[in-house]
C-alpha cells in the first residue's frame, strides 16, 4: 500500500504531471491529522486555514440559514481528494458554510501560508492549483444546472449513475439534503428507480 | 481530566465551539417570538440565556487576550489544575443533561427588553473571536499563562483550564437553550 505522501503525489500527478523536484517540494510540508466522526473542522465565519487531502472517511460542507430548509449539504468528499472549504481557503474570506466529518477521518493538511509560498516559488504548483480549481468550478456549475433544472428523479439518477458507491458510503438523509429533496421522496426513489450504468 | 497534549486540547475545544456556532446558527432561524418567550414563569428565554453567556464573554475574551500577551511559548503537554477540573466538571452537562442547577450572579443576569438580532450577532461574533484565541493559544504555554476568574480577581486559572471552563459553561447553557425552545414550541402548538 502507498504511504499517505505517495497517495498525495499520485493524486497530484493525475491533475498535472510535475517534475520530481517540484512534486517533492509540494508534498513536503503536509501534516497528518485525524479526528472522530461529526467533528466540525471549519465553522461559518471562520476563514479556512487548511487545504485537506482525504485519506480516510467521508466529509461534507453544509450551509445553515435559509428559512425554507434548515440546512443544505453542498459537497461530499472522500478518499482520495482535496477537501476543506475551498472558496474561503483561496479567497481568504470568511466561510459561509460549515465543514464537518461524517465518519472518523484521516487527512494530510497544508496551511495556507505554506501553499502560498509554494505557489510563489513554483509556477507549476500554481498551475496545478489552477487546474484543480477549474475542474471544481466545472463540477459546481454543472451541479447548479442539475439543482435548477432537473426533477427529483433526474437528480437522483444523475448522481447515482455517476457515483453509485455514494449510496453505500453516505447516510441517506445527507444524500437527500445534497439533492435538495426531502427524505421521504428520496426513499421513494430508492425503492422505484433502477440505476443502470 | 488528566494530562493531555496541548494541541489536542485546543483542537477539541475548537470543535466544541464550532458545534456551538452551528447550533446557534440553526436556532437563529426560529421565529423571534419563540426566542423571546420564557419557557415557564421566571425562566430565561433563549435570548436571555445567550445574553447571559455574552456577559461572560465580555469579561473573559479580553481577559484571555490580555493574559496571552505574555510571551510563554507552547509546551507539548498540559496538566489541568484541580481548580480547573473542579469548575469545568461543575459546568459540564453529563450525557447531555444538566442536573445541578445554579444561581447566576447578579451582574450576569440578563436585562429585560432584549432584541434578538444584537444578542445573536454578539454571541456569534464572540464565538468566532474565541476560535481565534484558541488558534493563537496553540503557540502559547497554556499551562503557565494564567487568567483571573470573573468572580474573584485573586483566583487565577491556567489558560487551558479557562478555555475548558468557559466553553463547558456555554455547553451547559446550550442544553438550556434547546430545552427552552422545545418547551416554547409545544406551548405554542397547544394554543
Amino acid at each position: 500500500m502507498l504511504s499517505p505522501t505517495e497517495q498525495l503525489k499520485q493524486f497530484v500527478q493525475a491533475i498535472l504531471p510535475l517534475d520530481e523536484v517540484v512534486l517533492d517540494a509540494f508534498a513536503e510540508n503536509w501534516q497528518p491529522f485525524e479526528c472522530k466522526r461529526k467533528t466540525v473542522l471549519t465553522a461559518a465565519g471562520e476563514t479556512e486555514r487548511y487545504l485537506y487531502f482525504v485519506l480516510e472517511g467521508v466529509q461534507r460542507s453544509f450551509y445553515i440559514g435559509g428559512h425554507e430548509k434548515q440546512e443544505a449539504t453542498l459537497i461530499f468528499t472522500y478518499p482520495y481528494s482535496f477537501s476543506g472549504v475551498a472558496d474561503s481557503f483561496l479567497t481568504r474570506l470568511p466561510s459561509f458554510c460549515f465543514f464537518e466529518t461524517l465518519t472518523a477521518s484521516k487527512f494530510l493538511r497544508l496551511p495556507y501560508a505554506s501553499l502560498e509560498l509554494l505557489m510563489q516559488q513554483y509556477p507549476f504548483i500554481m498551475q496545478t492549483i489552477l487546474k484543480a480549481t477549474s475542474l471544481t468550478l466545472h463540477g459546481v456549475l454543472k451541479r447548479q444546472v442539475e439543482l435548477q433544472c432537473f426533477s427529483a428523479e433526474e437528480k437522483y439518477k444523475t448522481l447515482f449513475t455517476r457515483s453509485p458507491h455514494l449510496l453505500q458510503m453516505i447516510p441517506h438523509k445527507y444524500l437527500a439534503s445534497y439533492l435538495g429533496i426531502d427524505a421521504s421522496t428520496f426513499s421513494k426513489l430508492l425503492g422505484t428507480v433502477k440505476i443502470t450504468s | 481530566m488528566k494530562k493531555t497534549r496541548s494541541i489536542e486540547l485546543l483542537d477539541q475545544q475548537q470543535s466544541y465551539v464550532r458545534k456551538i456556532i452551528a447550533t446557534t446558527t440553526l436556532v437563529r432561524q426560529e421565529d423571534p417570538e419563540l426566542l423571546l418567550r420564557p419557557p415557564a414563569p421566571g425562566k430565561w428565554s433563549v435570548i436571555e440565556t445567550l445574553e447571559h453567556l455574552n456577559s461572560y464573554g465580555r469579561y473573559y475574551l479580553p481577559a484571555i487576550e490580555n493574559a496571552m500577551k505574555e510571551s510563554k511559548s507552547s509546551q507539548e503537554w498540559f496538566s489541568p489544575g484541580w481548580l480547573g477540573n473542579y469548575f469545568t466538571n461543575m459546568m459540564l452537562p453529563k450525557n447531555g443533561v444538566v442536573t445541578n442547577k445554579m444561581q447566576a450572579p447578579k451582574d450576569h443576569r440578563p436585562p429585560a427588553d432584549l432584541d434578538v438580532k444584537p444578542v445573536m450577532d454578539e454571541f456569534l461574533k464572540q464565538q468566532n473571536h474565541l476560535l481565534d484565541l484558541l488558534e493563537a493559544a496553540k503557540k502559547k504555554n497554556i499551562g503557565a499563562i494564567r487568567v483571573p476568574i470573573s468572580i474573584s480577581k485573586i483566583l487565577k486559572l491556567k489558560l487551558g483550564d479557562t478555555f475548558r471552563f468557559l466553553i463547558a459553561h456555554e455547553q451547559r447553557h446550550l442544553v438550556q437553550v434547546h430545552l427552552a425552545l422545545q418547551a416554547c414550541k409545544s406551548q405554542l402548538a397547544k394554543v
